[in-house]
């Protein structure tokens, strides 16, 4: 080893120790809770091995299935949104609109907010009394939603609370990549057509599909792992309407002291979420290499 | 000579006198202090005034000798410095910092995290509170982990402030021990009572449009619950308060995590409990008091014809508030009564205070309170029958409810200190005043604090703080009654995993609230989920803890 390498080698170690420290065991001392019974707060649970018994207690629990739905319906619902929302609205601001830049900054500030604060702002909007968004609704003629109290209307709420927090972030990139296609290609189409419906299916989607697909991904993790804005907004209620898997693992872990079960639910999350990743990185590779 | 000793005489009286008036000037703790400084939250001059006249009727023995230099931290329910129950530490923080010399440390905990940060600090060994004002359901995990200490040792010692166990109602002293040991000391007292509009109720005119739509006299106030849902359904949609919009009947928080499961424990105690035959009806037998599970395997009765009764029963009455009731949480039911759009309620002790509070409320003047409804029905688990008796009907007392009180951690440094903290908040003149200055969220608790003849407060007591007389008449003698006019009271959870049990009644009582489950599958999961919940922790750890908690003996 050199000296020039060994002196790298310090300015890494840092790094390498905050990886140990704060990723890898964590993630090693969870995986090994996974196999265990252990209960934090109980002396009759000390964490005794149990082999798989934690991730076979998975596919028999009733709770599970029924977050499962509403952690589906936030995911379908909220990569699609966003990702049609946020293309639409990106597709508006390629164009040369005056001030595009002050509503650029605008439209992005939702995405620095903490997902608790606007768990807690939409409470206040959606308050099925007092709430702006039903004022709206009878102002308009209709009859006021009760947001926070029917199961569907607050799967709806928690579904614009995300759609509102994550379409600013499909906006830029998504933005980004329209500007980087050339105009030439543009001012070329043209001469065929004049239809901007086409101009965008033909030339602008395709051009785009890469930075999709990444959002996509990216996107499906984070809604995955959704716990902020239901415990905020609705508590997870009606009932359990509201409750997605993250936050099972959360009443689990942290509520009920279930650590061993929660690390295996813990787990099979990052399993899927691995699944998700390898495929999407399957099709593209698999994609660009043939091209 | 004479002289000599006349000067002797007098230098005798006179030396000791001067010295015990400069030892008394040098050992006042509040010696130079202007209430302004010991109470800088107090809002107004009446506020300060009042808790001075508190503070020095304690006659807290000075410790600053004692504790010096300590440091105290305790963990609290995070409402912030004149919230509930956080709010009386930090008012009388400077008085304990003046008479102790140490310091205090107040750690704002929120409710919704409060046992899983607790657990997540002792089980790590953090240790970061020595004492803590915490919620009576917590005991099960605390003492099958030796978390916190009795204190039966301090009780009455020389040198702490004094107060007055033998005074707290019965039910409560069940609470604050465990066994035959003192844990907790006295502060709140959670039982939950029944309130209307007393200017409504009365009203001939309302009394006599009841009887004409319903052909009978309006029960004033309602005695049982069957009596309160026909009094809901007459006032609910009705414009009762002049404001041009349909009023509600009954004001309830069904949003789950919004504790509304308090009050269905409340409400369904009368249904599915009965008291024991013979001379003790709180004696716990196989049948009688049971409410969460058999006594003698856990099995649990949550499930039992009376619960199921009891929820379809809440359902009803739900159907005579707001819609927007199913997505409320404790607070927001509280301000539809306080606001004057309810007639009726049921709930803690905080009611009756927050209402004479212009800043909460607009009904001060037009409040009236009574124990807890009894029950038409009810469902006796001995012979497997309903049954119904409007004459003679069923009567549970509660304390469903935190009943927020003091204990000592097993890992503080400063046990002696953290006792001399809680035995200052218990001292009668001062856990009064809290009582009595209702944004403290301190409940009544003791017989000081009550109407005779169980207790020994007066209406002008209370008047004096601001009450209304009427108000406070109505709403002090109903909570009286609650702890002593019952002949028994529903038994209180506190074994481990109680939070984990509460929260699946919690999630099922609340999707059968909003329809999605009826009552009977509702209940049917929640035994199952119990089930579940027992076999995980261990049926045969938790029987026995359990069987103490509640008093019961199994047979040989």
């Amino acid at each position: 080893m050199t000296i020039k390498n060994r002196a790298g080698l310090w300015f890494v170690i840092p790094g390498i120790i905050w990886v140990l420290c704060f990723t890898l065991f964590p993630l090693l001392y969870s995986l090994a809770l996974s196999f265990t019974d252990k209960r934090m707060g109980r002396r009759n649970r000390p964490g005794e091995w149990i082999g798989v018994q934690n991730y076979s207690d998975i596919f028999a629990d009733n709770r599970v299935s029924e977050v499962l739905e509403m952690t589906l319906f936030v995911i379908i619902g909220g990569v699609l949104v966003t990702i049609v929302l946020g293309t639409f609205i990106a597709w508006l601001f390629n164009h040369d609109i005056p001030g595009l830049r002050a509503f650029r900054a605008i439209l992005t500030l939702p995405i620095f907010a903490a997902p608790i604060a606007l768990g807690q702002l939409g409470m206040i909007l959606f308050n099925e009394q007092s709430g702006p968004v039903n004022h709206l609704i009878t102002g308009l003629g209709g009859e006021p939603v009760y947001w926070l109290t029917e199961p569907w209307a607050a799967r709806f709420a928690v579904l614009i609370v995300d759609a509102w927090q994550w379409t600013p972030f499909v906006f830029i990139i998504v933005l980004a990549a329209m500007q980087s296609i050339p105009d030439e290609l543009y001012e070329a189409a043209r001469l065929d057509t004049a239809n901007a419906w086409t101009l965008f299916r033909r030339i602008t989607l395709p051009l785009i599909a890469p930075a999709l697909g990444t959002i996509t991904m990216l996107r499906m993790v984070e809604t995955f792992k959704i716990l902020d804005i239901p415990y905020t907004l609705t508590g997870g209620g009606p009932g359990v309407s509201t409750q997605t898997y993250s936050y099972y693992i959360y009443l689990t872990g942290l509520r009920n002291f279930d650590m061993g079960y929660a690390s295996a639910l813990a787990y099979l999350l990052v399993i899927v979420a691995i699944i998700i990743t390898s495929i999407f990185f399957w099709r593209v590779r698999a994609r660009y290499e043939v091209q | 000579m004479k002289r000599l000793i006349v000067l002797i005489l007098v230098l005798a009286l006179v030396i000791p006198t001067g010295s015990i008036l400069v030892t008394a000037q040098g050992d006042d703790p509040f010696e130079g202090m202007t209430p302004e400084e010991l109470f800088p939250t107090a809002i107004d001059d009446q506020e300060r005034q009042s808790a001075m006249e508190a503070l020095l009727a304690a006659n807290l023995p000075d410790a600053r000798d004692r504790f010096e230099g300590q440091t105290l931290t305790i963990g609290v329910l995070a409402s912030g410095t004149r919230g509930v129950i956080s709010g009386a530490p930090y008012f009388w923080r400077n008085a304990f910092e003046a008479v102790t010399g140490a310091k205090l440390e107040i750690i704002e905990i929120p409710f919704e995290q409060m046992l899983t940060t607790l657990t997540v600090d002792f089980s790590t060994n953090q240790n970061t509170y020595d004492a803590i004002i915490n919620a009576s359901w917590f005991y099960g995990d605390y003492i099958s982990n030796d978390w916190i200490i009795p204190i039966d040792d301090y009780i009455g010692a020389e040198g702490y402030p004094m107060w007055e166990p033998e005074k707290v109602a019965a039910p409560l002293q069940q609470l604050l021990k465990w066994g035959d040991s003192w844990y907790g000391v006295v502060n709140d007292g959670d039982t939950q009572m029944f309130y209307y509009r007393r200017d409504i109720l009365e009203d001939p005119e309302w009394q006599a449009a009841y009887e004409e739509e319903t052909g009978e006299p309006m029960p004033v106030p309602p005695q049982t619950w069957q009596q309160m849902l026909k009094v809901a359904q007459f006032f609910n949609g009705k414009d009762w308060n002049g404001d041009g919009d349909p009023d509600d009947g009954v004001s309830l928080h069904l949003k789950v995590g919004g504790q509304g499961f308090f009050h269905y424990m409340a409400l369904s105690a009368p249904f599915s409990i009965t008291p024991a035959e013979g001379g003790d009806p709180t004696a716990v037998t196989k049948y009688d008091n049971i409410y969460w599970f058999d006594p003698d395997d856990m099995t649990p009765v949550i499930n039992s014809p009376g619960h199921v009764a009891a929820l379809e029963f809440l359902q009803q009455l739900a159907a005579t508030g707001s819609p927007s009731q199913f997505g409320w949480e404790l607070g927001e039911a509280w301000d539809n009564f306080l606001n004057g759009n309810a007639v009726m309620l049921y709930s803690w002790g905080d009611v009756g205070s927050l209402a004479q509070d212009p800043n909460a409320s607009t009904i001060k003047g037009k409040l009236g309170g009574s124990r807890i409804l009894c029950s038409e029905d009810w469902y006796d688990r001995e012979t497997g029958e309903f049954v119904h008796n409007a004459e003679n009907s069923n009567c549970v007392g509660n304390l469903v409810g935190a009943s927020w009180h003091g204990v000592i951690s097993s890992a503080s440094d400063v046990p002696d200190l953290a006792y001399y903290f809680l035995a200052m908040q218990a001292a009668p003149p001062i856990l009064f005043w809290n009582v009595v200055y209702g944004w403290t969220g301190v409940d009544p608790s003791s017989t000081p604090h009550l109407f005779p003849p169980a207790g020994e407060a007066s209406v002008d007591d209370y008047v004096a703080a601001g009450y209304d007389a009427g108000d406070v008449e109505s709403y002090i003698t109903g909570y009286g009654d609650n702890l002593f006019t019952f002949p028994t009271s529903q038994t209180y959870l506190r074994i481990p995993g109680t939070p984990e049990y509460w929260n699946i009644l919690d999630i099922r009582l609340a999707e059968a609230m909003i329809g999605e489950l009826s009552a009977q599958e509702a209940l049917d999961e929640v035994a199952s989920e119990w089930e579940d919940i027992t076999d995980d922790i261990g049926r045969d750890y938790l029987l026995p803890i359990y069987q103490e908690s509640i008093g019961y003996a199994p047979s040989e």
